[in-house]
């Protein structure tokens, strides 16, 4: 209320006044929201729409009592769950690991004062922008060389993993070797996911007062204790912000993905690589494809429906 | 206020002694020098007080993570461009036997340019009308509307959803028979512009789909580019916005008080300011235009064609399907410093303004 | 308890490849309890010298001790000190009586029930016993002040250090504390080094006080030896309010002469200035006496510009020559009005005068009483 006021103050506009320009205005705002809806929409009704019904209807029109069906949804969710579930397992642990590491390197380029410094930052900032096409060989000869489950296979037989999931019963995490894949591809997406991470929590941790943390030391706290007791508690908005950012950014990746899981498809795929399966095919299923679409992407619309705030802020605050 | 509280307060904390802890290094080196004067002790008390050091346990572990996979896998990349390696064979790093073959090879490679090319009109395109659509967006949400909120979250929805999700929708809006575009053209009468968007061609009814004839009119390419600015506008109007809000009020009011018209107070006013905001989204868009591989790829597969054809589907493409290891390194190394010549000035200007 | 001793201490930054000097050999002795207060203009170094103490700087070169323990050497954590900052630098996330604890908690190993008895009974000392539950953000400035200051006396240092703890008060709870903070000091008897750029501040509160100015320290004496006896031309020209006047004038024999006036000196004064070609003059606007007899030693004709009534006592700006202004106060009860024709007596036994070139004191004005110590507060 008071924002708005403010910016009505700020352009001139009563807000209150029916002003040509002011209808304009808004017929502008309400004919965008059309067009960047739109894709959703008629994505919607087609998914809920018949082959027959689809093909003949216009698609932004809500489906017909007898042309309406719940089956693409079904067939989606059947093909995408086990893949939306590994990239459950990929995106949690990747978001986590980056955003602590992002955290602790903030903490130690910027509330500590030691020539040099800009130079460690340059080359953190820098990893946000090289196109991942300059590193996939290298990635892929990595893990072609890297045995990462015969290396954990002392502390971890990753192969027998299985766990009681509410709704789904029994699911077997892991039950081919292609799972290790999904812990490279953590690693993966931990390491590129550092630059961003660092660089958010850096604008937070400029605006902490020198003071305090000097306070803290002569209080009597070490470097890890005022990082323990007063910086990490104060970065829990922080830690909302690139939670939820980065881990739209890895729930989207399809690159790494192709790289990284060896046959690209299989049961170690995430659900970029499987949605693209469900709708490469020559058969112009429409309806099952929209559904897929919807149902890959609802993990990171419910996050940005539920935090949109958060997300812009990290999208502001990533630049 | 009471003295004896406090004298008895003091006086039990002499008596109960409220020793120094001292449970860590530093302290012990601390204790260590009090007494003499020993040069050396000092100077290792002091490097571990030193900022540098007590820094390092937290972004030295980050660094070398990130370093590794970054900047040693650039390396890495560059060292494969160099080699012959391709095929089944595994590579062998024998520096006697580097050469530029691959870069020589790229360079007399007709698909080399034309993927150039694309390249930059893709990245110029894109960011200039992202950039521009961006902003006239964030002027209309900054103008004081009610529901802002929901609107803003409108327009950065697409931006949330990734590549392959965007592709798949838009596949859809393209298609030439129902897709929503071609609805739409025809719902208005305009059934002679509906086409085959994507494999950019019009249908001519009797004489069949004839293929658009001049290339340069990159058709397929500004479909794409139309479905990525569907995707980015709203990250560049968040950044904008972001920008404006920055303004202080006082300058719309002075403005207002100058008797400038609105139009001519974006102009003279607020576009000058909007410097910074514009040039952290052009880099950030032209990073997302370098990267938009997963786009093509769900839409096209690894080969999109002459007119559609990135630096980033080639390398793909050259590496992944044909095995050309070598020589897809050499077209990445050629993506890096494409995107280097973007960055770099960047990060130098902003270490130059101290926002670093 | 012991005395607090800085040696010789300077510190150099380097900008740019280039030394910057910040602080320049300065030398004090704090003795146990003492408070002494570091004063200066912005930038002269005596927060840097602070934080020297703390250990949030280090020591380019000299040493600082406490008593015969070397501590420029150690970490801030063992130097038994504690600090107020002059932002209050409180943890926002912790309630007050958290606050308070964290200290206690990290660098001692007392049990949970002392320190919570030891922070109760601090805060109730403090008047602040109701807050403890509170966070900082739902406090007023002058509470957040004692959280702060009841954070640093909780701990018990050897030290306290207080880098401007006042400045961010409004003026009226400002001078409230400051008696308060000088009494708890005293209270407490714990050696304090306090840094301000209000001479205010550094006249009332200090029982000693250091002058910096450049990184050099100018002067550390009792408030009143400082105002009365400064050791050179900045210190003068910095403690009080208004200023002292300066004339800047050259020795001619017996006399100082200068653009608007000349001045007569005594067998004594004139012994004083001997070896020096340039002098400035210097007499406390108090010190110069506005009165109707022109015929008296010392007094100028002038006219009074401006009147600057401030109740008590008047400012009287004085022209001299057609230029120079000087001030002059006068009781508050006296009538003056601009473009008045006054008399202006500069007595000698009032008049300082300084070496023009190093600045330097020559002679400082004669005094009846000799003991310039501090008085005892009587409070």
């Amino acid at each position: 209320m008071s924002v708005r006021d403010d910016l009505a103050e700020r352009v001139g506009v009563d807000l209150e006044a029916v002003d040509p320009l002011r209808v304009a205005l808004y017929a502008t705002l309400v004919g965008l929201v059309a067009f960047y809806l739109s894709p959703l929409e008629s994505g919607l009704m087609t998914a809920l729409k018949t082959e027959a019904e689809f093909a003949t209807s216009p698609p932004f029109v809500p489906p017909t009592v007898e042309g309406f069906t719940l089956e693409p949804f079904g067939v989606a969710i059947d093909t995408l769950s086990s893949a939306i579930l590994n990239s459950i397992m990929l995106a949690v642990p990747a978001t986590v690991l980056s955003a602590l590491f992002g955290s602790f390197a903030a903490y130690g380029l910027t509330n500590f004062e030691w020539r040099g410094q800009l130079g460690v930052v340059a080359l953190f900032i820098a990893g946000i922008f090289i196109p991942y096409q300059a590193v996939l060989i290298p990635l892929s000869r990595l893990w072609a060389i890297v045995d990462t489950q015969s290396l954990l296979a002392p502390v971890l037989d990753i192969t027998v993993f299985s766990a009681q999931v509410p709704v789904l019963g029994t699911v077997e995490l892991a039950t081919h070797p292609h799972y290790a894949s999904i812990i490279n591809l953590i690693i993966t997406h931990t390491a590129y996911g550092i630059p961003i991470t660092t660089l958010l929590f850096r604008g937070y941790y400029k605006k902490l007062s020198t003071e305090m943390l000097e306070a803290a030391r002569l209080d009597g706290a070490g470097a890890f204790t005022v990082y323990r007791r007063i910086v990490l508690p104060l970065s829990m908005p922080m830690f909302a912000v690139t939670l939820i950012y980065q881990f739209t950014q890895v729930w989207n990746d399809l690159l790494f993905a192709l790289i990284i899981i060896p046959s690209g498809s299989g049961p170690a795929a995430v659900a970029t690589i499987a949605l693209n399966e469900l709708t490469g095919g020559i058969i112009q299923t429409f309806n099952t494809q929209m559904a897929g679409a919807f149902v890959a992407a609802l993990p990171t619309l419910l996050v940005y429906v539920l935090f949109g705030d958060k997300f812009a802020k990290g999208v502001a605050g990533g630049t | 206020m009471s003295t004896h509280i406090l004298k008895r307060l003091l006086d039990r904390l002499r008596d109960g002694g409220s020793p120094v802890r001292t449970d860590g290094g530093t302290a012990a080196a601390g204790s260590e020098t009090a007494g003499g004067d020993s040069d050396l002790g000092s100077a290792l008390s002091s490097l571990r007080e030193s900022d540098a050091v007590r820094s390092a346990p937290f972004w030295l572990p980050p660094f070398l993570l990130m370093g590794f996979f970054v900047y040693g896998a650039i390396s890495w990349n560059i060292v494969i461009s160099l080699t012959d390696f391709g095929g089944l064979t595994l590579p062998t790093y024998d520096p006697s036997t580097f050469d530029l073959e691959m870069y020589r090879r790229a360079f007399s490679d007709g698909q080399f340019w034309i993927a150039t090319r694309n390249t930059f009109v893709l990245l110029i395109s894109f960011t200039g009308l992202s950039l521009a659509g961006g902003l006239g967006l964030a002027i209309l949400v900054d103008r004081g509307i009610r529901f802002e909120n929901w609107f803003r979250t409108v327009y950065l929805l697409p931006f949330s959803l990734s590549f392959v999700v965007t592709a798949v929708f838009w596949r859809w809006m393209y298609n030439f028979d129902s897709g929503l575009i071609n609805a739409f053209l025809r719902g208005i009468g305009l059934d002679f512009v509906a086409s085959k968007w994507l494999t950019g061609s019009i249908d001519t009814g009797a004489l069949g789909a004839i293929p658009l004839v001049p290339d340069t009119f990159y058709f397929k390419l500004f479909a794409v580019i139309f479905a990525l600015l569907w995707q980015f506008s709203g990250y560049a109007m968040v950044v904008y916005l972001a920008g404006l809000r920055a303004i202080p009020n006082d300058q719309y009011e002075a403005a207002r008080v100058d008797g400038a018209s609105i139009l001519r107070m974006y102009r003279r006013v607020i576009l000058p300011q909007l410097r910074a905001s514009t040039v952290s989204a052009a880099v950030v868009l032209m990073v997302f235009a370098l990267k938009a591989f997963d786009f093509l790829y769900v839409l096209f597969g690894s080969n999109p064609g002459p007119t559609a054809d990135i630096l980033s589907t080639m390398m793909y493409r050259q590496a992944f399907s044909a095995n050309e290891w070598a020589y897809g390194s050499a077209i990445a190394v050629v993506l890096f410093v494409v995107a280097l010549t973007v960055v770099a000035p960047y990060l130098y200007g902003e270490y130059r303004r101290g926002e670093l | 308890m012991a005395d607090l001793t800085l040696d010789h201490v300077s510190k150099f930054f380097d900008d740019g490849g280039s030394k910057v000097v910040a602080v320049d050999d300065a030398s004090v002795t704090i003795e146990d309890g003492e408070f002494l207060v570091l004063v200066g203009p912005s930038g002269c170094g005596k927060s840097t010298t602070l934080r020297m103490i703390a250990g949030l700087e280090t020591v380019s070169e000299g040493e600082i001790r406490l008593g015969d323990d070397r501590m420029d050497n150690r970490p801030p954590r063992d130097r038994d000190i504690a600090m107020v900052f002059q932002s209050y630098a409180l943890y926002p996330h912790m309630t007050v009586r958290g606050n308070m604890r964290f200290g206690l908690e990290e660098s001692t190993d007392m049990a949970d029930a002392d320190i919570d008895e030891l922070v109760e009974e601090t805060s109730s000392m403090l008047g602040i016993a109701d807050l403890l539950d509170r966070k900082p953000g739902e406090l007023s400035g002058g509470q957040q002040q004692r959280v702060a200051l009841g954070r640093a006396i909780v701990r018990d240092p050897e030290v306290f250090l207080m880098d401007e703890p006042l400045s961010n008060l409004d003026a009226k709870l400002r001078s409230q504390m400051r008696t308060e903070l000088q009494r708890l000091q005293e209270d407490l008897g714990v050696t304090t080094v306090y840094v301000t750029h209000d001479q205010t501040e550094a006249m009332t509160m200090g029982d000693r006080i250091a002058i910096l100015n450049d990184g050099e320290l100018q002067q550390v004496a009792t408030p009143l030896e400082a105002y009365h006896r400064p050791a050179n031309r900045f210190v003068a020209g910095f403690i009080g309010e208004p200023s002292m006047n300066f004339f800047e004038m050259d020795v001619q024999g017996d006399e100082l002469v200068g653009d608007a006036f000349s001045y007569e000196l005594s067998a004594k004064s004139a012994n004083a200035v001997e070896g020096s070609e340039r002098v400035t003059l210097g007499i406390r606007p108090e010190d110069v006496e506005v009165i109707d007899d022109a015929a008296a030693d010392h007094a100028y004709e002038t006219t009074v510009d401006v009147v600057e009534p401030m109740g008590n006592e008047n400012a009287v700006y004085l022209e001299l020559g057609g230029e120079r202004r000087f001030v002059a106060t006068v009781g508050g009860m006296r009538r003056v009005e601009a473009g008045e024709s006054v008399v202006a007596r500069i007595p000698e036994d009032a008049v300082h005068l300084f070496d023009a070139t190093t600045g330097e004191t020559l002679q400082n004005r004669s005094l009846e009483s000799a003991d310039l110590d501090a008085p005892e507060a009587n409070l």
